[in-house]
């Protein structure tokens, strides 16, 4: 979908931008990440001609970016940035309707867009369509700033740390309705990000970047478990390597049949989980670090697992309520199975 | 303990009034009043005359009123016991009564006394007419600034009072005093010096925005021109305007001369052609300042997100840039305005004529009725044409970011 070949981006004598060539597939949530001044946005930006290339070839559906004018190009690509990219003088909905109006739609067509799109990003029911950006709040704000991005209904959307400039809460909400975006549209997404908590979130493939060159390009599980070299590593966070791993993985890999018992007297393995009559865990028979073998710990709902739970948060409920086991529960409360301390280590990343 | 007895007493004084700025002016009014003569009487147009004080002047309902509303203000200005947001209204309509009050007398006055006197005797304000009248305007100024009124209030308030002012003179109230006998004698003069005024600054304002905003534009687009485009125009603000005008008008005139077709267009030495270029001169700088000023106001983020939205530069500079900048612009238009109406006055000077040219023959005359028909036409204008132009500021703010 958007192919680099020895992109190239020079200063005078200074190479901001030094020979990357990359791929990103249809559908691929491509995350451009690095440390300041490595040239993420420099490249991100040339995507879309609002800096020019000075070596190399940017390739867009098939197409060389310089055959069509800048504007009718950056029309087909949404562009979304930090919140305070958004017109102070338009209301919501003209913010919106941007591209679509630049495109000269009908509109009756650009009215039922951005109904569809407020109730995509779930704006819809608070009255936004005519409020003015400095009334929203900074989530919202974003929001639209993503709304309009893909208004025109691009094929891919080039992303310039957009989450940047709010604050964590906000931020996980949104890149939870990012996600929930992106596996809805199957849009081509390039990204842009110093985090790399947000980038192992949401990228399909990671392109990490240093000193304006390409160091590794590669799925975020493989980034962890197989990093190029040592700025890698670095980059990811040496010391917790691990539990960035664990971030990516989810319960439902880990999880494994459970031993049940109806009474609370036998323990038949080393965990054993008493049951009541609609298979709910009650609780834990031994599994308690520092106490016997056969104690008896009833089961408190803070530490459950789900299988949608990702690992890392499940090791932290082990870690923070002292047992070595966490039963895994269905949606009725059920006992599905358990996550073991011993079954984290005994995994193979 | 004297020293710490200051602090208690004012702290006292300040529990009792509420507004200082009120009180001053009532006092200053009121000292004014007792003290200044009201109006002055002379048996001619150029003979000086004898004083005529406050109590002399008004007739006995006037008295009235005009201690009744100076009462009201003086109750309006403690803290108790009106609430605030009341006490500002109450100033605003007294402020506005009193000045009615106040123009209504001088001209009643003149009325009943010139039916006793010769025809040639004439009736002038006096100073204490002059401070009461500037009182009463500080006072509804200050009002408005501490209501933090909104601009459809303040629209509403200037036309009342200027509407009720204006009837004052059509009803032909006042065509006994000095002032206005002068006028009658001009009255067809005056007509053609005040639109010859209008006309020189409006056509000093044209080719100062059509010049002044491309080159505000560009200063934004190369930064590189700014600093000799700003010293420029900078030194052209530097000059005195009579020297400017005078310097304006040797080269003129020897244009003029040289080419025979441009003399007969009006390119001369003397008159409006060195006029207008000197205000457009004078203008520039306040124009480009401004426009620049606005451009680079504009978030940078805002601009690049309209390019990356596939806005072509004119979609933003038309759509974008030039919508958030209009305040800043405009206020810019403001002040240019405002200094043009009263530059224009020292056009008159090198025979571009206007309101300025009563002013001067008044002077050369030593008759301050000709000086005052033409300065006071000139604050008026200035004040009306600032007046509008911050209604158009305020109204140009996009609705997003006005409050």
């Amino acid at each position: 979908m958007i192919e680099l070949q020895g992109l190239t981006k020079r200063y005078g004598e200074t190479r901001v931008v030094d020979d990357i060539s990359l791929t990103v597939e249809q559908g691929e949530f491509c995350v451009l990440i690095g440390p300041s001044g490595c040239g993420k946005s420099t490249t991100l930006k040339m995507i879309n001609r609002l800096i020019a290339h000075s070596e190399g070839k940017i390739l867009v559906g098939g197409e060389d970016i310089t055959t069509l004018p800048p504007e009718r190009l950056r029309r087909r690509i949404g562009y979304a940035i930090q919140s305070i990219g958004l017109f102070p003088h338009w209301r919501v909905a003209d913010n919106i309707a941007t591209v679509p109006k630049l495109l000269k739609w009908p509109s009756s067509r650009i009215a039922e867009r951005v109904d569809e799109l407020l109730a995509l990003f779930q704006l819809d029911d608070e009255g936004l369509h005519d409020k003015y950006p400095h009334q929203l709040s900074g989530g919202q704000a974003q929001r639209v700033g993503v709304a309009r991005a893909l208004a025109a209904d691009p094929d891919v959307l080039l992303m310039d740390e957009p989450f940047g400039a709010v604050d964590p809460l906000t931020r996980d909400t949104l890149q939870a309705e990012l996600a929930r975006v992106h596996r809805q549209t199957g849009k081509t997404i390039v990204f842009v990000t110093h985090d790399m908590d947000e980038a192992l979130r949401l990228a399909s493939r990671v392109a990490l970047l240093n000193a304006g060159q390409l160091v590794q390009y590669d799925r975020p599980a493989e980034l962890l478990v197989a990093p190029a070299n040592d700025f890698v590593r670095d980059f990811i966070g040496r010391a917790d390597l691990g539990l960035k791993l664990l971030s990516r993985r989810r319960v439902e890999e880990y999880c494994r049949p459970a031993q049940r018992t109806r009474n609370n007297a036998i323990a038949s393995a080393p965990i054993t989980w008493q049951v009541d009559a609609n298979d709910r865990p009650m609780a834990l028979l031994g599994g308690r670090l520092g106490e016997s073998e056969t104690a008896r710990t009833v089961v408190n709902p803070e530490w459950t697992a789900t299988p949608d739970m990702s690992m890392k948060e499940a090791l932290s409920r082990m870690v923070w309520f002292r047992v070595t086991a966490l039963p895994v529960l269905d949606g009725e409360g059920r006992l599905l199975g358990e996550v073991t301390m011993a079954g984290v280590m005994g995994h193979r990343p | 303990m004297s020293v710490s007895h200051i602090p208690t007493r004012d702290a006292a004084s300040a529990r009792l009034v509420a507004n200082r700025v009120l009180a001053t002016l009532l006092c200053a009014g009121l000292l004014a009043a007792w003290l200044l003569p009201f109006a002055t009487m002379s048996p001619n147009r150029l003979a000086s005359g004898q004083t005529v004080g406050l109590s002399e002047a008004l007739s006995a309902w006037q008295v009235f009123a005009f201690l009744a509303l100076s009462a009201i203000l003086a109750v309006a200005a403690l803290r108790r016991p009106l609430p605030r947001e009341l006490a500002h209204g109450v100033v605003l309509l007294a402020s506005l009564g009193l000045l009615l009050i106040t123009l209504y007398s001088l001209g009643d006055y003149a009325q009943r006394t010139l039916v006793e006197e010769s025809p040639s005797a004439r009736v002038s304000q006096g100073s204490a007419f002059w401070v009461m009248v500037f009182c009463c305007a500080l006072a509804a100024i200050d009002a408005f600034q501490r209501a933090a009124s909104g601009w459809l209030l303040r629209l509403g308030y200037m036309l009342i009072a200027g509407g009720s002012v204006a009837m004052l003179f059509a009803s032909g109230h006042f065509d006994d005093l000095s002032i206005m006998r002068e006028y009658a004698n001009i009255r067809d003069n005056f007509a053609d010096q005040f639109i010859t005024h209008l006309v020189l600054v409006g056509s000093a304002l044209g080719p100062a925005l059509l010049i002044g905003v491309p080159l505000g534009l560009l200063a934004h687009r190369r930064v590189r021109l700014q600093g000799t485009l700003f010293s420029v125009l900078n030194f052209f603000q530097t000059i005195p305007s009579i020297a400017l005008f005078a310097l304006l008008v040797a080269p003129l005139s020897a244009l003029g001369n040289a080419f025979p077709l441009l003399g007969e267009w009006g390119v001369k030495g003397i008159g409006a052609a060195p006029a207008i270029i000197a205000l457009v001169m004078y203008a520039l700088l306040p124009v480009v300042r401004n426009t620049y000023a606005g451009l680079k106001g504009v978030p940078p983020a805002t601009v690049e997100a309209a390019r990356g939205m596939g806005m072509t530069t004119r979609q933003v500079l038309w759509r974008v840039e030039i919508p958030l900048a209009l305040p800043v612009m405009l206020s810019g238009l403001r002040i240019v305005t405002v200094q043009a109406i009263g530059l224009t006055v020292v056009a008159a000077l090198i025979g571009a004529g206007g309101l300025g040219a009563f002013i001067f023959q008044g002077l050369g005359q030593y008759a301050i009725d000709l000086v005052l028909l033409g300065a006071i036409p000139t604050i008026v204008l200035a004040v009306i044409a600032d007046f509008t132009l911050q209604m158009l500021v305020v109204l140009s703010k996009p609705a997003g970011t006005r409050r």
